[in-house]
């Protein structure tokens, strides 16, 4: 098993370096980082930010340069801001593991539930509703699903009954005045994470049916159910063990994307976190803050894929021993 | 079953009901913005703006510091400055700050030399009095610093003397060539630097992420990137302590969620940019709210055309396609629901109300004959496809403007469909703003673009955009802002008068010269006043002003919270 993780860790190393050479020259050939500098008076203040930046060199030695500033822990500073972009980073992926912990949480609790369910009671009522249910939250856009959640959810309750203040905060993650773990920031959490969750929610639903059903039919289930053992037993202690394990794998993978994902859930809710981040560097051809989150980004998927693997052979005995 | 779907259908008419009664909008007051309020401000409570944007750095001075946003929030409420702008009837104008004794003196022979006061109880937040001192470091840092956003007017300066000594309270400017804005310079975008805190330091460092002095009624609490920026008041403020006990800018990057923010309660006021789903919610209407619409804006949105480029090297070729447009028409499609349905008809932004010719351009209005007269003069030909064509070349234009913004995308789409009924081919290719204003259009790479020119004073500035020398060029190193290639030599002398002539009758004569000549040439087509759009909830008590400059929240001492 270490072997195998081992191996696969080895081969990731290539594999991120070609990926963030290509990246790194995409974004290098694509944005000029002193554009902005043109409309400045004095001519040679954008000279001196090419000579800074090294930008005159050739793209190779742009990248040899910066990955190995980057593994040395100078990833640059963000022209617009001149900050650090090794502190950019951090701040808002803080914002963004907060949102993909909370979002992982419950899409996992209501996916399993759900999942289980709509597989024990195969073509019930129940399981033809979320069936349905699922499918419009897959269908659902991210955007759209977020400003009518605000609608419904919190403004318009606040006209309706007349109330004092939103019931749910949309606005960034606390209040103003506010921080820490209390009521403020979970009325902050659930409309951004009911956001991000739904798509989510909906295609793990699925999964975990699908993953449910095959192993409710499988041998040993049968066998157990005619010895004796109590259905809800037969379920939670030997079925759905091993019905998660498909979906593990898939919700690591998952995670992994999300680090970069959430754009829209930042934008609409306010949160400064590697979405906005990149949204902000992009349009202001911040050419230092979006290679450095490229790279991250990358990373993390890579990181998670490794974890889907670990866990995929720690869960199933088979491919240990495989 | 019947039961069921007659039930069905009345909760579809319920939820129906409910969406429009909630897009309704109920009264606002338009009346209410831009003049003095009698009600009693209360005292305490914490005020929550919605901002678009944050600024980049608070190095107001630096490069990173250009941004409009940063200085409505805090540039303006921290920073000194020696004059105010203030409404005049239907207009602005300066108006000598709380910084001054008085209104400074100008002498003007044999060269231009203005004498300023400070007011002797003008101090900074750390106590120590607003000096001479302060005026001369401001002036050093503009005039020889490196990476400075906009020196213009402060290169002008010769010198910058304290004849009571660098405390004292009296600063003379004498100008090395006469300088018509000098009321902006030590004032407008930029304030006045204390001396005493940065004398020395690295200023954009110091500044980069906020500071904690002040010489204006409020002082930076903090500033988490991304999140808010808080003000909370300068206790050593000399002039009109502020009410509330903060303010809280919060950054809000989509327009959508910044107007359900405000629904919400989140925040009470909001400033957005003028956006087609803008237009369509102020048009519903704000209950309980101020809502100030301002079309006589600092800004001016237009069609800028390469004069150096084909067709439109052309003069014949620019006036006909200036004749081919009904401006008026794209601006009420844009901005009728807000009452803005006119165009403007001078490169003078509106704000500056009768200076020069505010009426060059009118004789521009949809007259297709016009347009084949001049272009059957200039030798083209219409082809079988209906498009002007000259020498084997079609009139083919292509428009770029910025990416991703709804409006320009529908104003050139009217443009499209307005220039293809009088022969002209008109396509897209639209690009990242750092791109277009960083690299296309200094280089002369495109051959009209749309997009808007804002000013940051009440001084014209229009010799920077088109005075020939001002081309970009090997003589200025390509950082001449002439984009348009606009080469007028007899339109030079009345363009560099406006920025010299202190004489403000005189300017604006010069001003109105330069304006036909442009309107003659048909160098570029001004299109819309991109109308300021403030919004209020009336929770806020005090005046509400929607300076054009400075923004809606210049004045925030004056208010207070109800309750």
């Amino acid at each position: 098993m270490s072997t195998l993780l081992f191996r696969r860790l080895l081969y990731s190393i290539p594999v991120l370096l070609i990926a963030s050479f290509l990246l790194f020259w995409m974004v290098r050939t694509t944005y000029d980082p002193t554009a902005r500098l043109a409309q400045v008076r004095d001519p040679a203040t954008r000279q001196h930010e090419i000579e800074r930046l090294g930008l005159d060199e050739p793209v190779i030695t742009q990248y040899r340069i910066w990955l190995g500033d980057f593994l040395r822990g100078d990833w640059g500073e963000s022209v617009a801001s001149r900050q650090p972009v090794s502190e950019l980073i951090p701040k808002a992926l803080w914002n963004t593991v907060q949102l993909i912990f909370w979002g992982i949480l419950v899409a996992a609790i209501i996916a399993i539930t759900i999942g289980v369910y709509s597989a024990v009671k195969q073509y019930s009522t129940g399981d033809y509703a979320f069936t349905a249910l699922t499918y419009i939250g897959i269908s659902m856009p991210p955007f759209w699903f977020g400003l009518i959640a605000i609608h419904f959810l919190a403004v318009g309750p606040k006209e309706w009954f007349n109330l004092d203040q939103v019931p749910l905060n949309y606005v960034g993650l606390h209040s103003v005045g506010e921080s820490g773990f209390n009521w403020d920031y979970v009325t902050h959490l659930v409309l951004p994470v009911m956001t991000l969750s739904i798509q989510i929610i909906a295609s793990w639903t699925r999964f975990q049916r699908a993953a449910t059903l095959d192993v409710l039919g499988s041998d040993y289930i049968r066998t157990a159910r005619a010895k004796g053992v109590p259905r809800r037993r037969v379920i939670i202690r030997h079925a759905l063990r091993n019905a998660l394990i498909p979906l593990v794998t898939v919700m690591a993978v998952d995670i992994g994307l999300l680090f970069g994902g959430l754009i829209i859930t930042e934008t609409i809710f306010s949160i400064p976190g590697m979405g906005r981040l990149f949204i902000t560097s992009l349009v202001g051809s911040d050419v230092a803050v979006i290679e450095a989150w490229m790279l991250v980004v990358a990373l993390f998927i890579l990181a998670f894929n490794l974890v889907a693997d670990a866990l995929y052979g720690f869960l199933d005995p088979r491919i240990r021993v495989q | 079953m019947r039961r069921q779907r007659r039930g069905l259908k009345l909760l579809a008419l319920i939820l129906g009901l409910t969406l429009v009664a909630a897009a309704c909008g109920g009264d606002d007051d338009d009346s209410a913005a831009n003049e003095p309020s009698d009600e009693e401000v209360p005292e305490g409570g914490n005020l929550v703006i919605g901002a678009e944007q944050e600024p980049e750095c608070m190095d107001w001075m630096g490069s990173c510091g250009g941004s409009s946003w940063g200085f409505w929030m805090a540039g303006v409420n921290t920073m000194p400055t020696s004059f105010e702008i203030v409404a005049d009837g239907d207009s602005w104008t300066y108006e000598a700050s709380n910084l001054l004794a008085g209104e400074p003196e100008l002498e003007t022979d044999p060269q231009q030399v203005v004498t300023y006061t400070i007011a002797d109880d003008a101090v900074w937040s750390d106590g120590e009095p607003i000096s001479c001192a302060d005026y001369v470091y401001t002036w050093d840092q503009v005039a020889n610093g490196t990476d400075i956003y906009d020196t213009t007017g402060f290169r002008d300066i010769d010198t910058v003397e304290c004849p009571d000594g660098d405390d004292g309270k009296t600063v003379v400017v004498t100008f090395a060539q006469s300088y018509a804005g000098w009321k902006s310079i030590f004032g407008g975008q930029f304030g006045i630097f204390p001396a005493h805190i940065l004398e020395g330091q690295d200023r954009n460092a110091a500044m980069l992420d906020g500071y904690d002095w002040s010489g204006g009624p409020w002082i930076i609490d903090h500033w988490t990137r991304g999140e808010e920026i808080q003000l909370i008041p300068n206790e050593n403020y000399w002039g009109e302590a502020p009410h509330l006990d903060s303010v809280t800018f919060r950054i809000m990057a989509d327009t959508q969620a910044e107007f359900e923010a405000y629904n919400g309660g989140e925040v009470l006021s909001i400033f957005p940019q003028p956006q087609n789903d803008v237009v369509e919610q102020v048009e519903q209407g704000f209950e309980g709210a101020t809502v100030d619409v301002q079309a006589n804006s600092p800004n001016i949105e237009a069609l800028w055309i390469n004069n150096a480029v084909f067709p439109f090297d052309s003069q014949a070729v620019r006036q006909a396609f200036a004749y081919s447009l009904d401006r008026d028409a794209i601006v009420e499609r844009l901005f009728g629901g807000l009452g803005v349905n006119e165009a403007v008809n001078s490169f003078n932004a509106p704000v500056l109300g009768d200076f020069g010719n505010p009426d060059a351009f009118a004789d521009y209005t949809l007259d297709l004959d016009q347009v084949d007269q001049l272009m059957t003069g200039d030798g083209w030909e219409k082809g079988s496809d209906g498009i002007w064509a000259k020498g084997g070349q079609r009139a083919t234009i292509v428009f770029k403007t910025t990416a991703g913004n709804a409006r320009r995308e529908t104003t050139q789409d009217i443009v499209q469909q307005q220039a293809a009924d009088a022969g002209f081919e008109v396509t897209f290719d639209n690009q990242e703003a750092g791109d277009l204003f960083g690299t296309q259009l200094p280089a002369g790479d495109y051959q009209m673009a749309l997009y808007a020119q804002v000013l940051t004073s009440l001084e014209p500035s229009l010799s920077s955009l088109f005075v020939s020398t001002n081309i970009p060029g090997p003589e200025n190193d390509n950082s001449g802002q002439n984009w348009t290639r606009t080469n007028i030599p007899e339109a030079d002398e009345p363009l560099l008068e406006t920025d010299s002539n202190p004489d403000q009758e005189e300017r604006s004569a010069a001003a109105a010269e330069a304006d036909d000549l442009l309107a003659e040439s048909a160098t570029s087509i001004p299109l819309d006043p991109l109308p300021n759009i403030a919004i209020w909830n009336d929770l806020i008590v005090g005046p509400k002003v929607n300076n054009p400059i400075w923004g809606p929240y210049a004045n925030m001492e004056e208010w207070g919270l109800a309750s």
